[in-house]
């Protein structure tokens, strides 16, 4: 595990600090990509809510390439992927009583999503 | 996990009680747990994947029951113990300890 140096604990505590990994990894899908969430259902960490399973979303952004909590919790490598934010319209997730002007945009890892 | 940290969407938890001037620590407790954590994570001992998966893993009812540093705290007890920072022993003595002061 990398340690952080003293000098720099106040500084990412206070301020945040980015976790992309400068790695060159191609992109699966591109802004507007009709995609759906995965039905996965690890016994360990994962980062892909329950009630996104089975969605279909559309890629709002691409955020560039980060580890993967699935493996990173539990001592596996990083598995470095891209890193969407994904948007989902509130009556995908809720039903036809939700609001049409609603959506929520959640950061989704290349590994959680499938092609629509 | 499917576990009980997975609220999204769940109905019935009530609305979110926002407190005003809420300061950083609402103890003193609450800041060494936080200056724990911060340690032993800048020392490398673990990710925060490996911190939020503990964190998972607090009881259910314990999980709903139990405050924000409570679950950092139990995560943190509970990373070190899977490291081999810390013995189970040593803090099961130290858990006793507190139960006795506090008695």
């Amino acid at each position: 595990m990398p340690t952080l140096p003293a000098d720099m604990v106040v500084p990412v505590f206070m301020g945040g600090a980015s976790a992309r990994i400068d790695a060159d990894v191609v992109a699966k899908f591109k802004a507007g990509d009709e995609v759906i969430a995965r039905n996965l259902n690890p016994a360990g960490h994962t980062r892909l809510p329950r009630y996104l399973r089975g969605k279909r979303g559309t890629i709002h952004k691409v955020h560039g390439v980060f580890g993967l909590p699935d493996t990173m919790a539990h001592g596996g490598s990083e598995t470095p992927q891209n890193v969407y934010s994904v948007r989902f319209t509130a009556r995908e997730l809720w039903g036809d009583d939700a609001s049409a002007r609603d959506s929520l945009y959640v950061d989704m890892w290349d590994d959680y999503l499938d092609s629509a | 996990m499917n576990g009980i940290h997975d609220l999204g969407g769940m109905h019935g938890m009530g609305p979110i009680d926002a407190e005003t001037d809420e300061p950083v620590f609402h103890a003193d407790w609450e800041r060494r747990t936080f200056a724990l954590w911060t340690a032993a994570f800048a020392g490398g001992l673990f990710n925060d994947n490996e911190s939020r998966h503990a964190i998972e893993n607090v009881a259910p009812a314990q999980y709903l029951a139990k405050s924000y540093y409570e679950h950092w705290l139990h995560s943190l007890e509970r990373v070190l113990v899977n490291k081999g920072q810390l013995e189970r022993a040593e803090l099961e003595a130290a858990w006793s300890k507190v139960e006795e002061e506090a008695a």
